[in-house]
């Protein structure tokens, strides 16, 4: 009762202090505000709102990009598979008539079907690629020959598309789809002799002119091939560059002159490095043509700059006291650098160098340019090799209209996407983990 | 280099000059073309603390930093004039400056360990100039400077964490550790203790009356008392001239120079 009794008294005596006590006080009392008081707390909160509404709106566009991409590319990562019961016949085995077997175990399922066009359109049931992975099947195990066995086939990538859309929406809504080929696959489904399956051949499968048969590999490993070399010479000549600009050059009209050189090349169009690797790498040179080596080169060309800047960004923010404390110790100029300052200036030239890679990665333009564009079935094993990358295929996917590809082009930008978030996240651990505060 | 050819001149000096370290002629230093340092002639004695006052802006960082050459740094400094150490010219063509700092410490006014291990900041210095034969001898050395300095019960069981994770005063004394592990016969100075607190100040100026017996030391001080605590030769700088320089006693007691007194007296700064 007593202490409640003084702790009252105590916050009269501080409330009457404040009274008289200096102004700033007066606008914590009861009393009414100053107008420049209510001026500044309005200015405060209007920049506050301004500040949520922007944020509000970016997260708003990348949602629903983000939901827009996975919404319509989500379903390429299955593919519709038709069971079919295969009798590998000794003799067709022989001549090689695979695409007859599979015609065969067709017109078994659908005995009832005699017109000669209406054969055709039930062989379109399945993926063109059908005879060629029985053959495989066959290659990989000779004592199939002369035996029956169920085995799934991926459907055409026109009924794939038209048997998902079907399954999400419960309508007759589909794809461009003749009728017969709806009455087939429902009766197929309902004896459960269609079914969803994962889609290994899009991971598994460069591109391909069916859209079911069509995959990311070759052109994920294109991307990382291209990276490479990307990587292989733009690194050691930014660092080089900016080490030397950073700690060695005597300030000149010289390396003024390069400094905004160097400035302005950050800022050129992606696409007139692509130029000028066609008319250097490809025209003067005589590179190959489509190939990782260039395409490497050119981003590299591309990256260069703003590595560069990285760089001497990172050199600059190690304190000159640290350069000072070596050099006292007798270390010399060069010692000063690779003992000490590069060292320290490490984790920063690293996430520098990982975000543009990042970039790198995701350029479409001047790859272009150097003939990246082409059709790239085959998963390039030299960097000679013809070879596409993500990007590039995204682009090339895109501009394909047939239903099939529209859902793959979403799937790859996906998995571009994902590549992103990776590398970005490795630079933000790069960053947390060896930064070294001053 | 410096050490042979020193020596040789050693033995051709007169006995009074044999405990004369360093010594400067008509040393002038200008940055661009504005003049921070005129004609200073000061000796430097053997083992013995010199101490450098002066108000902010007088050259005695400037002057320093002739003593090792670290103005080479700065760009845009020039200096004439002749610095001795040992009797030898450190500005001729050919001296070597790795050589020279190695014989010359130097301390920062703010601490500034490598972001490197403890071990690593002492034992930086005797690695690049390979004054230890292996990692046995490295181990020694480094206790042994740690040890110097107080700082190796402090520090004996977490010599690999990083220099930068001492407190300031630890900081300062593992700078003074590091400087003198390449075995300097001067180590120089400048505000050592203007970033730490008391009882750190307190901590390195027992550590300078310490190291006195082994190495020569000029050190730049703000601090009239610590000046006068911790040295046995005064300089007073003042625009760029030494006003006045001798035994730190006459110095603060009995100074010829009305300047000096005002100095001393507080009545500028
Ligand atoms: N790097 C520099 N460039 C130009 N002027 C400098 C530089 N360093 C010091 N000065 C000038 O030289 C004079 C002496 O400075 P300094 O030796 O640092 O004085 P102190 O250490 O006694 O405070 C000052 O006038 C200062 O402005
Ligand atoms: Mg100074």
């Amino acid at each position: 009762m007593i202490k409640l009794f003084e702790r009252r008294t105590r916050i009269a005596m501080d409330r009457a202090k404040k009274k008289k006590g200096p102004f700033i006080y007066k606008s914590y009392s009861k009393k009414p505000k100053h107008r420049w008081v209510k001026k500044r707390k309005a200015a405060e909160r209007r920049f506050r709102r301004a500040g949520f509404i922007a944020i509000a709106i970016s997260s708003l566009f990348l949602a629903s990009l983000v939901w827009n991409i996975v919404s319509s590319g989500r379903s390429a990562f299955t593919e519709a598979q038709i069971s079919l019961q295969i009798e590998f016949q000794a003799d067709l085995v022989e001549q090689g008539a695979y695409r007859k077997i599979v015609q065969n175990s067709l017109i078994a399922l659908f005995p009832e079907v005699e017109d000669r066009k209406e054969k055709r359109a039930l062989f379109g049931l399945v993926s063109r690629n059908a005879p060629h992975m029985l053959k495989k099947l066959i290659e990989e195990n000779p004592a199939l020959v002369s035996t029956k066995k169920d085995i799934w086939i991926p459907a055409a990538s026109t009924v794939s598309v038209f048997y998902k859309q079907r399954l999400k929406e419960q309508s007759k809504r589909g794809g461009k789809i003749t009728a017969s080929h709806a009455a087939w696959i429902t009766q197929l489904a309902r004896s459960d002799r269609m079914q969803l399956k994962f889609n290994m051949a899009f991971f598994k499968n460069g591109d391909s002119r069916e859209a079911e048969q069509a995959g990311v590999l070759a052109s994920s490993i294109g991307s990382f091939m291209t990276i490479l070399i990307c990587i292989a010479m733009a690194f050691p000549l930014g660092v080089a560059t900016a080490i030397y600009l950073e700690e060695f050059a005597r300030k000149s009209w010289f390396t003024d002159f390069i400094e905004i050189n160097i400035n302005n090349l950050a800022a050129v169009p992606s696409i007139i490095f692509g130029l000028l690797g066609l008319s250097i790498y490809l025209n003067l040179f005589g590179l190959p043509r489509s190939s990782s080596l260039v395409g490497g080169m050119v981003l590299a060309l591309l990256i260069l700059p703003v590595i560069v800047i990285a760089t001497r960004n990172a050199l600059q923010a190690v304190p000159p006291s640290i350069r000072y404390a070596a050099a006292a110790l007798g270390a010399t100029p060069t010692q000063v650098v690779f003992h000490h300052t590069l060292i320290y200036a490490l984790p920063g030239i690293m996430t520098g160098v990982i975000l543009s890679i990042a970039r790198a990665f995701g350029e479409t333009a001047p790859l272009l340019m150097i003939g990246m564009v082409a059709f790239v079935a085959d998963v390039p094993k030299t960097f000679v090799d013809p070879a596409t990358t993500l990007p590039v295929q995204v682009y090339l996917w895109a501009s394909n209209p047939e239903l099939g590809f529209v859902e793959k082009t979403a799937a790859a930008i996906m998995v571009l996407l994902i590549f992103m978030v990776l590398i970005n996240l490795l630079a933000i651990y790069i960053r947390r983990r060896f930064e070294i505060k001053w | 280099m410096v050490k042979n050819m020193s020596a040789q001149k050693k033995i051709s000096k007169t006995e009074s000059q044999s405990d004369i370290r360093m010594k400067t002629q008509d040393l002038s230093a200008f940055y661009n073309n504005d003049q921070a340092l005129f004609d200073v002639n000061l000796d430097i004695h053997t083992n013995k603390v010199t101490a450098l006052i002066g108000p902010s802006g007088c050259g005695k960082s400037t002057f320093i930093r002739c003593l090792n050459r670290m103005n080479d740094y700065v760009e845009n400094c020039r200096v004439t004039g002749k610095v001795r150490l040992d009797g030898f010219n450190i500005y001729k063509d050919k001296v070597d400056v790795i050589l020279l700092r190695q014989k010359i410490g130097m301390v920062f006014q703010k601490p500034n360990p490598f972001p490197k291990s403890i071990y690593e900041n002492v034992a930086y210095g005797p690695k690049i100039h390979h004054l230890v034969e292996n990692k046995d001898e490295l181990d020694a050395l480094v206790e042994k400077t740690l040890k110097r300095v107080g700082l190796w019960d402090e520090v004996a069981d977490r010599l690999s964490a990083p220099g930068t994770s001492l407190s300031g005063g630890q900081q300062q004394r593992l700078c003074i550790a590091r400087a003198i592990a390449t075995k300097p016969e001067v180590v120089l100075m400048d505000e050592p203790c203007s970033a730490l607190d008391p009882i750190a100040t307190a901590r390195i100026e027992e550590l300078i009356a310490e190291l006195r017996e082994k190495f020569t030391i000029v050190i730049i001080t703000h601090s009239m008392q610590q000046a006068e605590r911790v040295s046995d030769h005064t300089a007073f700088f003042h625009l760029g001239h030494v006003v006045e320089s001798g035994d730190t006693e006459k110095i603060f007691n009995n100074p010829e120079h009305q300047r000096t007194k005002d100095y001393i007296g507080g009545k500028f700064g």
